[in-house]
């Protein structure tokens, strides 16, 4: 379940970032970008890998 | 009154010491001695030729081969006209362009033996075989899935290649549209290599140069996942990149799609600039190997119950620095090599792009050691090989629009950045990547992509536009307005976004077929009997660990 709540969360960092081209101003479409980005790398970093974390192998001794 | 006339006097002459320059600045150059004579096909034809029977004695110092006689003729009778010469000329080019990125692809082809002697040498010694036949079969398993799909989706709408003489066949690209502006999604032409005409010379050229280029992505992968990933999982999950992932993201950067286009769409600089492959290659090959190592898991030894790190040794170092600098030597092909030509369209900055390359690679060697030296009282020479890695995978994208000093500042950056990624990746992660490709390829590509935003100078001129917006590429520190920048963040945001997802939701679905990872037992033993029938080193006495 965390694996797919991860997968989601990183494509929607993604889809964030292409939203920034709606804007018009250069400074909004930065921030958008890099909130996508954000979003992104949460998903893999603090969801995905955490997910595989939790079942390591060498937790498990 | 007499002020006013000498006021008038004085006026009178000033202008006068005016219009003295101006007027000889107009006098009329002076006539030539003889008047332009045009040349004339009776000229071409008369041209002086060696005699058959002076070309009978042999030509030891070169003077008589290569003369007026080698010039391809159409009529005969009629002997060689201007229009033949003008024929010459421009085959003369287009073979240059050729030969050159032949050339550079064939080099970068040999980046493969580079790739698997580094990796091979980083593992341990009962994994030689596996580590070896995975990269060897990538370019076996890469290039079919490639010359089947790959190539259409990355290049079929790429349109004109100038430097290669045009490749008309690849001219259908599939397009969405969003927010009003057309979104290149994929190519469609190019298919075996026969499909709707691409059965071509300039194609042909252009699949050799870009097939080596995928192979280099697939490679990447191996590295992370060496000493665990089951082999028929790696084939299947080579071929996917090979024939989706990789060409997908090539055509969105190189292949004419929507992020080479938010330059003309959207106004962001000259669109996402990729100039040989840091994002395209590098940063998809090590976020694809993120993925898969993080769904892999680590060696068995690599963390203690407490979480803390083991360090497992190479084998072989002597081997690992001797793949570097083959790796070093076919950059040269990979850099130089993507202007796709030496003739034509601003191509004379090979030179630059080659010096930027090893001063980049030198910078970041350079780096990685005296980091390694302050920071552990060694000067590590894996990491000071992956040191020089970085510093090339960064310079990849921005070789062709920055200046030597910038290279030099890139190529630092790449090698401190590789040391401190490695370490996150590998503490605070917790992804077990034997040779550090997440870091040397995935962390340096997307810097060396963010890294044009930057520090391109504007000083490059390839044709007078790139990605079909007119002047230079040129980044924050030489006066752009943060366009680049963005355009720069966004291939950015779907490496990490959207390639990942589909790198990863991929390779779930092999995991769930064949399984990615080898037993526990095959993995204590080593993979080269339980996976490939026979041991790398025979004559070793090798040691199961318990």
């Amino acid at each position: 379940m965390m694996i797919l709540v991860g997968i989601l969360i990183t494509l929607s960092g993604f889809v964030i970032s292409v939203l920034s081209l709606a804007l018009n101003s250069n400074a909004a479409r930065l921030g958008v970008v890099l909130l996508g980005l954000a979003v992104s790398l949460f998903g893999i970093i603090g969801v995905l890998n955490r997910a595989y974390l939790k079942n390591a192998i060498w937790k498990k001794g | 009154m007499k002020i006013v006339t000498k006021s008038l006097l004085t006026l009178c002459f000033g202008a006068l010491c005016c219009l003295a320059p101006l007027s000889f600045a107009q006098t009329p150059a002076a006539a030539p001695t003889t008047a332009p004579k045009a040349i004339t096909d009776a000229d071409v034809a008369g041209a002086p030729v060696p005699s058959a029977d002076a070309r009978s004695k042999g030509d030891p110092d070169g003077s008589l081969t290569g003369t007026a006689s080698d010039i391809a003729v159409t009529d005969t009778k009629k002997g060689a006209t201007i229009g033949d010469l003008v024929n010459q000329v421009g085959q003369n080019k287009i073979a240059i362009n050729f030969v050159w990125t032949l050339v550079a692809g064939f080099l970068v082809m040999f980046m493969q033996a580079g790739f698997a002697i580094v990796e091979t040498g980083l593992c341990r010694a009962k994994n030689a075989n596996h580590t070896m036949m995975m990269n060897f079969m990538v370019y076996g398993v890469g290039m079919l899935a490639y010359w089947l799909i790959g190539f259409a989706i990355q290049m079929g709408g790429v349109g004109a290649v100038a430097n290669l003489g045009g490749t008309p066949p690849l001219n259908a690209e599939h397009i969405i549209t969003l927010f009003g502006k057309p979104f290149g999604i994929f190519g469609q032409n190019g298919l075996f290599l026969v499909h709707r005409g691409t059965y071509d010379v300039s194609v042909m050229v252009l699949f050799l140069f870009q097939m080596v280029f995928m192979d280099t992505t697939t490679t990447i992968v191996t590295g992370s996942c060496c000493e665990r990933w089951k082999y028929a999982a790696f084939i299947i999950s080579t071929f996917f990149l090979g024939a989706f992932t990789y060409p997908l993201f090539a055509n969105w950067a190189w292949g004419g799609g929507w992020l080479a286009n938010l330059g003309t769409n959207f106004g962001l600089g000259k669109g996402y600039c990729d100039f040989a492959g840091s994002g395209v290659v590098h940063s998809v090959g090590g976020i694809t190997a993120l993925a898969v190592a993080m769904m892999l898991g680590p060696r068995i030894g690599k963390y203690e119950r407490s979480g803390k790190s083991n360090a497992i040794l190479a084998h072989d170092i002597v081997i690992v620095l001797t793949g570097c600098f083959i790796l070093a030597f076919g950059w040269f092909g990979f850099n130089p090599g993507s202007t796709l030509g030496a003739s034509g369209n601003g191509s004379l900055r090979i030179g630059s792009i080659a010096v930027n390359t090893m001063l980049a690679g030198m910078s970041g060697s350079f780096a990685a050691m005296l980091y390694m030296w302050v920071r552990y009282n060694k000067p590590d020479a894996s990491m000071s090989g992956n040191g020089l890695l970085a510093g090339l995978v960064a310079i990849t994208a921005p070789s062709g629009f920055v200046n030597p000093v910038a290279s030099v500042i890139i190529g630092l950056i790449a090698g401190v950045l590789v040391c401190i990624s490695v370490e996150f990746v590998d503490r605070v992660l917790k992804v077990d990547d034997p040779v550090g490709a997440i870091s040397v390829h995935g962390a340096n590509g997307l810097w060396g992509v963010i890294s044009i935003g930057l520090f391109a100078d504007g000083k490059s001129n390839y044709g007078g536009s790139w990605n079909g917006v007119a002047g230079s590429v040129t980044g924050l520190f030489y006066g752009d307005n943060g366009g680049q920048l963005i355009a720069q963040l966004l291939g950015v945001a779907t490496l990490v976004g959207f390639v990942f997802t589909m790198s990863f939701v991929f390779n779930l679905f092999v995991d769930w077929m064949v399984g990615q990872r080898v037993s526990a037992k095959s993995e204590l033993e080593g993979l080269d009997l339980p996976e490939m029938g026979a041991l790398g080193y025979p004559e070793f006495e090798l040691k199961a660990e318990m």
